[in-house]
C-alpha cells in the first residue's frame, strides 16, 4: 500500500505548493506534470501489485478495523484510478505545451487529481464523499479556466447542478449509514441483504440520481452541452475524461457492489435510461456542426452504453460495462485534445478518434461494442437499439471530420509538436487497445469478478 | 423524533429547490445553502443512538451517536467552502455579464449562440455552393 500512499500524498503536497505560486510560470507546470507522472507512476505499480497479489486494505491511523477509515485498492478500483491519472497526465501536458494561461491551473489539476485517487482507492463511504467533493470543487474552478464570459456561465451552470447532485448523494450517504450502522463498503454490502427493500430501493435511487449528474446521463444531462463546450479543450478533456469516470465507477461500486439487489431490481428502466441516453445523444450529435459540439452530445449518448451493460448485470454485463467506461474515457480525452488543433498528426489522431467512436476495427471502440454486443446476446432489441446508436455515431463523428479538415481551408499556425506528439501518443494508444485487446479484457473481467465476489 | 427530522429536512430541502429555480443569481446560491442544510439535518438524524454529547460524557447516561455527528461537522466545512466559492462565482458572473439574473445571463448566452450558428450555417451553405 505504499504505492497508494504516495498516488495519494505527492499531488496533494505538491497541489497545495503550485496553488501558492504562479502557475503561468513553466518550471511550475512541469513540476505539475511530474507530481501527476508520480501519482500515474504510482497507481500502475499499485495496480500490477493488486492484479498480481489481489485485493489490498489497510486501516488509516493504526485504528482497529471497523473503527478506522479504511483504504482498499482492488482491481476495479486501481483501474478507473490509473485511467483517470493517464488522462489528466495527458491533458496537463498537452496545455502546458501550448502554455498554461491562469496561474491556479497547474495547482487545481494536482488536487483534483489526488481526490480521484482516493475515491477510487477508498473503502470507506464517507470518506469516499470526502474524496469526491474534493475532486469537484478543484473541478468547479478549472471549469471557469480561461475566464471569458461564456467558460463562467458554463461553470456557474456545472457547479450549481453538481452541487445539488452531491447533496442527494449525501442524503443516501445518511440513509444507507442509518440502515446498516456502517460506513464500511464491505460491512455495508453484506449487511444490505437483511435490509427492507422499499427503503433499500430509495437509498438506490438517491445514488443513482447523483452518479447520473456527474455522467450526464439522458434525464441527467441538461449542464453538460454548456460545459464541454464552454470549457477549453484541456478542461473540457480533464472532465469527460477524468472527472466523469467518478460516475462510472460509483454506478458499479454502489450498484454492483452494495445494492445489488436493488440494481436486479431496477435493471429494465435502467436498460430503458440508458436506450434514450444512447438515442437522444447520438440524434443531438447528428444536428452539430462544431466538433465540441458535437463531442458534448455524443458523450452523453457513450455514457449511455455504459449504463444498458450495468443494467445486463452479471460478470459479462459489467465487465462490458468497465471496458466500456475505460474505451470511452480514452476516446474522449483524445478527441477533445484534437479540438482546435491543426497539422499533418492532428487529422490522422481525430480518425483513430473517430473511429473508435464508431466503434469500428481497429480501433478501441470495437473492442467495446463487440463486448457490448456479447453482453446483450440475448435481447433482440438492444443490439438493434445498439447498433442504430452506432450507425448514428458514425454518422456524426465523420460529419464533423468532413467540416474540420476537408472543407475548410487550414487556418492558423500548426500546433507545436510536443502537442502532437501527446495527442499520436494517446491516438497509438487507443489503435493498440484495438489490435491487442486481451490485456484490457483481462482487466476488466478481473474488476468485474471483484464486484461479483462481494455482491453475488 | 425521526418523524419531526424528516419533515424538516424535507421543508428544507422543499425551500432551497424553489430558491434554486428562481432566476436571481444569489437566491440560486441561498437555495444551494438551504439544500446543504438539509442533508447536514439528515446526517444528524442518521445516528443511531442519542444522548448527551460525545466530548467527556459523564458516565451511565446514553451517548450521541459520535459518527454521525462527525459526519454533519465535516459536511458543513465542506458546504462552508462550495458556498464561498459559489459566491465567488457569482460576483464573477455578475462582473462579466454586468447583470446579476439567470434568465439574462441566459439570453445573451443564447443570443450568442444563435449568431454564431447563423456565421457557420453561411459559411456552410457558402461552400455547399463551391462544391457544386
Amino acid at each position: 500500500m505504499t504505492a497508494a500512499w504516495i498516488a495519494l500524498v505527492v499531488p496533494w503536497a505538491a497541489g497545495i505548493v503550485a496553488l501558492v505560486l504562479d502557475g503561468r510560470r513553466r518550471a511550475v507546470g512541469w513540476a505539475a506534470v511530474a507530481g501527476l507522472a508520480v501519482n500515474f507512476v504510482a497507481l500502475v505499480v499499485l495496480a500490477v501489485g493488486v492484479i498480481d497479489d489481489g485485493p489490498r486494505s489497510v486501516t488509516t491511523g493504526d485504528w482497529p478495523a471497523g473503527v478506522g477509515i479504511t483504504l482498499r485498492a482492488d482491481a476495479l478500483g486501481v483501474l478507473f484510478a490509473a485511467l483517470s491519472s493517464l488522462t489528466l497526465l495527458a491533458a496537463t501536458s498537452h496545455e502546458l505545451a501550448d502554455g498554461i494561461r491562469e496561474r491556479s491551473f497547474p495547482g487545481l489539476v494536482l488536487l483534483l487529481a489526488t481526490g480521484l485517487t482516493g475515491v477510487f482507492v477508498t473503502g470507506d463511504l464517507f470518506n469516499f464523499y470526502v474524496f469526491f467533493e474534493l475532486s469537484m470543487t478543484a473541478a468547479y474552478v478549472l471549469a471557469t479556466y480561461g475566464g471569458g464570459r461564456r467558460e463562467l456561465g458554463a461553470a456557474l451552470v456545472f457547479t450549481t447542478a453538481n452541487l445539488l447532485g452531491t447533496f442527494v448523494f449525501l442524503l443516501s450517504v445518511a440513509g444507507l449509514y442509518h440502515v446498516t450502522g456502517t460506513l464500511d463498503m464491505t460491512r455495508i454490502a453484506d449487511r444490505m441483504a437483511v435490509v427492507e427493500p422499499s427503503t433499500a430501493l430509495l437509498i438506490a435511487v438517491g445514488f443513482f440520481v447523483a452518479f447520473s449528474v456527474k455522467l450526464g446521463l439522458f434525464p441527467f444531462h441538461f449542464w453538460l452541452p454548456t460545459v464541454y463546450t464552454g470549457a477549453g479543450p484541456a478542461v473540457a478533456a480533464i472532465l469527460s475524461g477524468g472527472l466523469a469516470n467518478i460516475g462510472s465507477y460509483g454506478l458499479l461500486r454502489f450498484g454492483g457492489e452494495m445494492l445489488p439487489r436493488e440494481l436486479e431490481f431496477a435493471a429494465v428502466p435502467l436498460m430503458v435510461i440508458g436506450c434514450a441516453s444512447i438515442i437522444y445523444g447520438g440524434i443531438l450529435a447528428v444536428s452539430r456542426r462544431t466538433a465540441s459540439e458535437m463531442l458534448a452530445y455524443s458523450a452523453i449518448g457513450q455514457v449511455g452504453y455504459v449504463l444498458v451493460a450495468i443494467g445486463v448485470g452479471g460478470a459479462v454485463g459489467f465487465a462490458a460495462a468497465i471496458l466500456y467506461a475505460v474505451v470511452n474515457a480514452l476516446n474522449k480525452t483524445l478527441m477533445f485534445l484534437t479540438l482546435r488543433m491543426r497539422g499533418a498528426l492532428v487529422a490522422g489522431a481525430f480518425v483513430i478518434g473517430a473511429l473508435s467512436v464508431a466503434g469500428v476495427p481497429p480501433a478501441a471502440g470495437f473492442v467495446g461494442k463487440l463486448e457490448l454486443f456479447h453482453a446483450t446476446a440475448g435481447d433482440p432489441a438492444l443490439i438493434v437499439l445498439i447498433f442504430l446508436g452506432g450507425a448514428l455515431s458514425f454518422v456524426y463523428v465523420f460529419q464533423v471530420y468532413q467540416f474540420e479538415f476537408w472543407r475548410t481551408a487550414p487556418s492558423g499556425p500548426r500546433s507545436g509538436r510536443p502537442q502532437q506528439a501527446i495527442v499520436g501518443a494517446l491516438a497509438l494508444l487507443t489503435l493498440s487497445v484495438g489490435l491487442w485487446p486481451e490485456p484490457l479484457l483481462a482487466l476488466s473481467r478481473d474488476a468485474a469478478a471483484v464486484l461479483g465476489a462481494v455482491g453475488g | 423524533m425521526t418523524l419531526v427530522f424528516a419533515l424538516a429536512a424535507s421543508a428544507l430541502f422543499g425551500t432551497g429547490a424553489y430558491l434554486v429555480l428562481n432566476r436571481d443569481l444569489v437566491r440560486v446560491v441561498l437555495g444551494v445553502v438551504v439544500i446543504s442544510q438539509a442533508s447536514v439535518l439528515t446526517l444528524i438524524a442518521s445516528g443511531l443512538v442519542r444522548g448527551q454529547a460525545p466530548i467527556d460524557p459523564e458516565p451511565g447516561l446514553p451517548v450521541a451517536d459520535p459518527l454521525s455527528e462527525a459526519m454533519a461537522l465535516t459536511a458543513i466545512v465542506i458546504g462552508l467552502a462550495v458556498t464561498a466559492l459559489l459566491l465567488t462565482l457569482v460576483l464573477r458572473v455578475v462582473d462579466a455579464y454586468r447583470v446579476r439574473d439567470l434568465g439574462e445571463v441566459s439570453d445573451e448566452e443564447a443570443e450568442q449562440d444563435e449568431r454564431l450558428e447563423r456565421a457557420e450555417a453561411a459559411e456552410h451553405d457558402a461552400e455547399e455552393a463551391a462544391a457544386r
